[in-house]
């Protein structure tokens, strides 16, 4: 690691210090000087590191309410995750599974629709106004109506997910499709290529560099989208959980929520990113 | 001229003009020629001389005003390239996310030509291109002479019978040039394939052809043709010396001269 690399990598533990030291005492400076402390810093609102941590490891199951820790060997911790359904782990897993359907339909849909009016002049004129019809609306705004037609279960979550990262990729890939060198056509169509396999060995990995900058994004609309439709009803998930914290008037709660989803977002964007590096690994 | 006689390109009546505007551009006007199997023929002129447009009509690319193209006494059908027929663009066009074995492989995997097939065809051309360790190579890590040698062998690797020739080293340094065109009468020598090359260079095109078709300035159609007498297998750099070259190419020089003058006016 070169002295810069170790004067960043200083510089960037220096600000996480200071920031969480400001979170955990900073409230108690209020007394001392109320106008220069905002009252946003009351944990509250905030909670406070130490007991988002105490918060975690009851909700994950670790210890019980009285701060009691759970053994696995007793039995403790199993009892508390069949009594305890939406607990950290499985609303976790439930919200990572929907985020994943949601990105996976949402993708696939998009990319096929993007591919098909982007080769097709025809398709193209007659789909537009719908398209943009549809993409003007703030897909969030369907969400109620999605969870009253789908249900609280896990397939509004999906469809909601889906609704948002949909157009995003759709849009990528179409105008990726639009601009793909008409040269590359030309030289393919003259070594004798079907239209076929026009699309799929040129037409396709030259939109790949479009699809991919519609991906991380994509990946996190995913997760909003399921995140909203646990909001709105939800019987497990992430979403669930910082609805129910909200209701006990527990920041806590909803702190450790948040900070799991930062980290499932920071790991679903390195997946893709390592993926884009090994499947664009041409580009230079 | 060739042995047999045959013709394998013949073009009769050329014209094709572009909408421009409310207006129309004359690009090609009353173009006819007849090309024999196995001739090298350059076609020469200023940049706007129609030159590119007649190859790319032969190629299917755009569809001819008016007049016809035969290709072995067959009609040409746009946008149906004929496998006999290879192209090779002034512009590099080799796909940047296919190694180049994988770019020269193309054709063969369109055709589905086996594997192992392939796999060899697609060696014995990187050696000729003298690219031997850049077959796992991507082409953004190659130089334009590279490049261009290798987007040479995508087209000849399907062993066309005809080869349409766009100014393919025109965008390449001189001595680039000259060694892309051994490479070139190299291969044509041993081949012997119908060549149509374009191309403004005077000197390329009395290196390579057997024929030079000179082009007016727009509206383009045939001013004169010139038979290149040269004696085969030509060297690329020693040719130049010759009292014949010399000869030739001032006898054509003044002719093309007239040309780029016109072409320069609006």
């Amino acid at each position: 690691m070169s002295g810069r690399q170790l004067g960043t990598v200083l510089w960037q533990a220096l600000i996480c210090a200071a920031v969480l030291a400001l979170w955990q005492w900073g409230y108690d400076l209020h007394a001392l000087f109320p106008k220069l402390v905002p009252d946003l810093l009351d944990p509250y609102f905030v909670s406070k590191p130490t007991e988002i941590w105490d918060q975690f490891l009851v909700l994950g199951c670790l210890k019980t309410g009285l701060g009691v820790w759970n053994g696995w060997g007793d039995g403790t911790f199993s009892r508390c995750m069949v009594k305890f359904d939406n607990n950290l782990w499985f609303a976790t897993w439930v919200t990572l599974k929907n985020t994943f359907f949601g990105f996976l339909t949402g993708v696939s849909s998009g990319f096929v629709l993007g591919l098909v009016l982007g080769r097709s002049d025809r398709l193209s004129a007659i789909f537009q106004p719908f398209i943009t019809a549809v993409n003007s609306i703030p897909r969030i705004a369907l969400a109620p109506i999605i969870v009253l037609a789908f249900g609280i279960g896990d397939s509004s979550k999906i469809v909601t997910s889906w609704i948002v990262v949909v157009f995003l990729v759709f849009y990528n890939t179409f105008a990726g499709a639009r601009s793909v060198d008409k040269s590359f056509i030309n030289a393919a169509r003259l070594l004798g290529a079907s239209e076929w396999q026009i699309t799929r060995s040129v037409v396709i990995p030259s939109t790949m560099a479009w699809v991919f900058a519609s991906l991380t994004p994509a990946i996190s609309f995913a997760l909003i989208g399921v995140i909203v439709g646990e909001f709105i009803g939800a019987e497990h998930g992430i979403g669930r959980l910082i609805i129910e914290s909200e209701a006990r008037g527990e920041a806590s709660g909803m702190m450790v929520a948040v900070i799991i989803l930062m980290i499932v977002g920071v790991i679903l964007s390195a997946a893709i990113w390592r993926l884009q590096i090994y499947l664009l690994r041409w580009q230079k | 001229m060739t042995e047999s006689g045959q013709m394998r390109v013949e073009v009769r009546g050329l014209d094709k003009s572009f909408r421009l505007g409310a207006g129309l551009l004359e690009a090609v006007k009353d173009v006819s020629f007849t090309i024999a199997k196995g001739e090298f023929v350059a076609l020469l002129g200023p940049s706007g001389s129609g030159k590119s447009t007649v190859l790319n009509m032969i190629a299917t690319l755009l569809q001819p005003s008016a007049g016809e193209i035969l290709i072995d006494g067959k009609r040409v059908v746009p946008q149906k390239a004929s496998p006999q027929v290879g192209y090779v663009f002034q512009k590099d066009t080799l796909f940047p996310w296919r190694t180049v074995a994988d770019n020269i492989g193309y054709g063969l995997e369109l055709a589905g030509v086996p594997k192992a097939e392939r796999a060899q065809r697609v060696a014995t051309c990187i050696e000729q291109a003298g690219l031997l360790g850049f077959a796992d190579a991507y082409p953004s890590s190659l130089s334009g002479g590279m490049r261009q040698r290798a987007a040479l062998m995508r087209t000849l690797v399907v062993e066309p019978q005809i080869l349409l020739m766009d100014e393919p080293f025109g965008a390449l340094d001189t001595h680039t040039k000259i060694d892309m065109h051994e490479v070139l009468l190299k291969i044509w020598e041993r081949e012997k394939q119908t060549v149509l090359f374009v191309t403004h260079d005077l000197s390329e095109a009395l290196t390579l052809a057997d024929r030079i078709i000179l082009f007016s300035a727009r509206p383009g159609r045939i001013k004169e043709m010139f038979a290149v007498n040269l004696p085969r297998p030509r060297d690329a750099v020693t040719l130049r010396e010759t009292p014949s070259y010399t000869e030739l190419f001032t006898h054509i020089w003044h002719s093309l001269g007239e040309e780029f003058i016109k072409g320069r006016k609006p």
